[in-house]
């Protein structure tokens, strides 16, 4: 066996309060597709960082073609032939397919571009990837994305790279772009180049991968496993069983009393569908419960919570609230029906950065201090501090900045705003994303004190475990379809990874 | 675009080639300047006579250096809003050193050259090592030539202008350079017209055949991106502010050597002109996009606007509304263009 082109071992990667990896290995071959499978927080995205000089490690060796080497900038990287092409692609709109090809490393004589010999050249590199229709000189942001993913690859190519790490490159092509990007990686492969292909869709690892390592939170659990013959249970099981067990709250007992008074229905949701996002899909949440929606990015989870909350327009089906119809691609309505969101984008999103806790709280009940144009500042603050107090958000000084805060606080103080509104139904979208492991608990638990009190909420994540321990009711979503809805009680970790990743498993 | 190579799409040539016209930053500008020349010269003979023409080259021709650099360097992603009175500064270093001192004309030149484009470092540095706004940085500097050019104007002639410059040693043939008067189908030319036309067509091919041009888009459109491989995004925006500089220095002295006296107010007002004119010209407030050929053609618009509402006789207090209507309808073309333009491809 030939020596590998890529040998990282015993990487370690620390970030404050995580240890986002803690020992790596991975090692990649010559002309392979190596893929790399783990649930989200594995440690996937910073192992790829590293590899392209993004980020530094903590500790552990990189070793290059035989030779350790150290990768301090992406450009270091570049020149050692490793490119990384990620999902927001990152070319310049306003250039050319061919300037943007060659940017930073331009066919230049004293400056001066010879335009014919960068677009022959960029021509040349497009015909290697079989698609020598995409004219050089076009604007690149006039490409769609297919289009400008192999422009991505072009460049990667341009820079003699030996190693190209792609990321979710098929998350936003369409089925027959899949193809065609397979059949690029199967070129360039045979060229000798090493593709590290990451993807959670399991039937393009087979149909393109050789060999598979598997990342659980932020080790190595198994690699070198063959990408064609490895039974799909053997992979998900790898996957699954985190160490790190969360502590999810008890879910209240249902044969207790609540089953006799059947608890009132907040959310009724008939045939949404929106073209390209989701089709015909169906749920209902009720007071006091947590309904779950599991799925991979891309499979339409956020977009029907956007939809719900009015930020974007269905194209068929509708929304009843209290069993009244909500009107549709209102975020108003929805608001001053009483649904509050908690995007998955906090900061940009949902916080006003520059402003104290207590505004932030009260931003959507505003309305409510305000008397004849005056704003009663100290009910304000008295109000904004009893919630801060009751959720127990820390520094309870609701005068402080909201900048200063966690990521758990600050997402604490988003519900705050919610329930200061007196809302029935709360939109989570990734709530403990950038929230440090020992805030999730308690998160959780907030979560749960909150439909216990008879608020209904809608949760979305793309880790399963937490929608399996926090929820009541579950559906599982694929590329934009209910493949699957059960109570979260008879469903397994491996089952719901199985559906999403593959969707063929019979339960 | 000439001939049919056979290896070209021909399904898509056609329509490329509509469509690369169409899209082009510079089409507000083009068609904003045709509807004023016509609207103009269907109201005054005089206006579309060469004499005419003459004249409104002239405003045309000074602005419209100010207004390119300012153009590359909006698409560098920056504003620079000390550029209008920096040549304020760099006339009076001129005219206090020739005139008041008695340096030869050149040496003053030199001077303020050098000065100029220290100033112009200083404002790059500033935007790159402190991360705050090119907007409120230069503004800064704005503020502060302001008051420096009035203070030493007043403390060592004791007014505020300074005149004599036509005493110097060297002027005559300064003068010849950046004042004269070139005749040319019987009527005189401003020599700054030749100027406004070089300096267009220098930044037309940096920006569009020279690696520094890719770099200049680069760091306007995604600096990030254009970082990560390689891009020198620090070292492209500081030489941008040092070339509006530069064409504020040239500006400057071409004024002054044709006025013989600079008022120590020249240039207040003036930057927002500049940043009208490259808009109009199809830059993009948020960088990336943009082209030198139409920041000259909205320098243009303006140059006829001036004059031309002279010539139809009209009250000249009516000349900013003229710029603003045209501000809007030259963007709002090239924006729905370039929608357009967009859809089709679909």
């Amino acid at each position: 066996m030939t020596s590998p082109l890529l040998a990282m071992s015993g990487i370690v990667k620390l970030f404050p309060g995580v240890r986002a990896l803690d020992g790596v290995d991975l090692d990649v071959r010559a002309g392979e597709v190596h893929c790399l499978l783990g649930q989200n927080g594995a440690g996937k995205s910073t192992l790829i960082k590293v590899l392209s000089g993004a980020h530094q490690p903590d500790a552990g060796s990189i070793r290059w073609d035989g030779d350790d080497v150290r990768l301090p900038t992406p450009i270091a990287a570049m020149r050692l032939g490793i490119a990384s092409i990620y999902q927001e692609l990152d070319l310049v709109d306003g250039l050319s397919v061919a300037e943007n090809v060659f940017l930073g490393h331009e066919h230049a004589r004293y400056g001066v571009v010879r335009r014919g010999d960068l677009h022959a050249a960029a021509t040349k590199l497009l015909h290697r990837l079989g698609h020598g229709e995409i004219p050089a000189r076009h604007e690149v942001g006039r490409l769609p994305t297919a289009g400008k993913q192999i422009v991505s690859i072009a460049r990667a190519l341009s820079h003699d790279t030996r190693l190209i790490v792609m990321d979710e490159p098929s998350a936003t092509l369409a089925h027959d772009e899949v193809a065609n990007l397979f059949r690029v990686i199967r070129e360039l492969t045979a060229s000798g180049v090493a593709v590290v292909y990451i993807s959670h869709r399991l039937e393009e690892i087979r149909e393109i991968g050789d060999r598979v390592t598997v990342l659980k939170d932020g080790r190595t659990v198994a690699t070198g496993l063959d990408a064609k013959t490895t039974p799909t249970p053997q992979i998900v099981s790898l996957m699954t069983g985190r160490s790190i067990e969360y502590v999810f709250p008890p879910r209240p007992d249902p044969t207790a009393g609540r089953r006799a008074q059947a608890p009132a229905l907040v959310l009724r949701v008939d045939g949404l569908a929106r073209r390209g996002e989701f089709e015909d899909v169906s749920f209902t949440v009720h007071a006091g419960e947590i309904v779950g929606l599991a799925g991979l990015v891309g499979s339409g989870r956020s977009e029907i919570l956007e939809t719900v909350y009015g930020a974007r327009k269905p194209h068929a089906g509708r929304v009843l609230f209290n069993q009244e119809p909500l009107r549709p691609g209102s975020v108003t309505a929805a608001v001053a029906a009483g649904i509050g969101l908690a995007p998955e984008e906090r900061k940009s999103q949902a916080l006003f950065l520059q402003q104290s806790i207590a505004h932030n709280v009260t931003a959507a009940a505003l309305p409510s201090y305000s008397r004849f144009g005056w704003l009663d500042r100290v009910r304000e603050l008295a109000d904004a501090g009893r919630q801060t107090r009751a959720l127990d958000l820390r520094p309870a000084d609701p005068r402080r900045g909201i900048r200063t805060l966690s990521g758990g606080n600050q997402q604490k103080a988003v519900v705050a705003r919610w329930l200061l509104k007196d809302c029935k139904l709360l939109l989570l979208d990734e709530p403990t994303r950038g929230v440090d492991i020992g805030a999730r608990a308690e998160l959780y638990g907030l979560i749960r004190r909150l439909a216990d009190s008879g608020v209904g909420v809608l949760l979305v994540s793309s880790e399963v475990p937490e929608v399996l321990g926090l929820a009541d009711r579950v559906l599982v979503l694929r590329e934009g379809r209910v493949v699957h809805r059960a109570d979260a009680r008879d469903l397994a970790e491996h089952d719901v990874l199985d559906l999403v990743m593959e969707g063929t498993h019979a339960i | 675009m000439t001939t049919a190579v056979p290896t070209a799409d021909e399904r898509i040539a056609p329509v490329g080639v509509l469509r690369r016209l169409l899209v082009r930053p510079e089409l507000g500008a083009v068609v904003g300047a045709i509807a004023v020349f016509t609207f103009f010269a269907s109201l005054s003979p005089v206006f579309r006579s060469v004499e005419g023409i003459a004249n409104w080259l002239d405003p045309a021709s000074t602005l419209g250096v100010m207004a390119v650099a300012v153009a590359l360097l909006m698409i560098g992603g920056e504003f620079d809003l000390s550029a209008g009175v920096l040549t304020g500064t760099s006339g009076l270093t001129l005219a206090m050193l020739s005139a008041v001192y008695g340096w030869n004309i050149w040496s003053a030149m030199l001077v303020g050259l050098v000065l100029a484009l220290a100033i112009g470092l200083f404002n790059g540095m500033m935007v790159i090592r402190t991360k705050l706004p090119s907007f409120i940085v230069t503004l800064g500097t704005m503020l502060m030539l302001m008051g420096i050019n009035l203070g030493v104007t007043k403390a060592v002639t004791g007014s505020v202008q300074i005149g004599g410059i036509a005493d110097a040693p060297g002027y005559d043939l300064a003068r010849r350079m950046f004042a004269q008067t070139i005749p040319f189908l019987g009527v005189e030319f401003r020599v700054a017209i030749f100027w406004w036309l070089g300096v267009t067509a220098i930044a037309t091919w940096v920006l569009l055949r020279t690696k520094a041009g890719n770099w200049i888009f680069a760091s306007g459109g995604n600096a990030p991106a254009a970082r990560s491989v390689g891009v020198p995004v620090a070292r492209t925006k500081i030489a941008l502010f040092m070339t509006t500089a530069f064409a504020a220095w040239l500006v400057g002295s071409i004024l002054a050597l044709r006025l013989t006296s600079v008022q120590a107010n020249t240039g207040i007002n003036q930057e927002f002109i500049y940043i009208i004119a490259a808009v109009i010209g199809g830059c993009l407030l948020t960088g990336g996009y943009g082209s030198a050929i139409g920041a000259a053609i909205g320098a243009l618009i303006f140059g006829m606007a001036d004059k031309g509402i002279i010539f139809a006789g009209w009250d000249s207090d009516w000349f900013k509304f003229f710029l603003g209507v045209m501000l809007v309808l030259a963007t709002l073309t090239n924006h729905m263009v370039r929608r357009f333009a967009e859809e089709k491809r679909k």
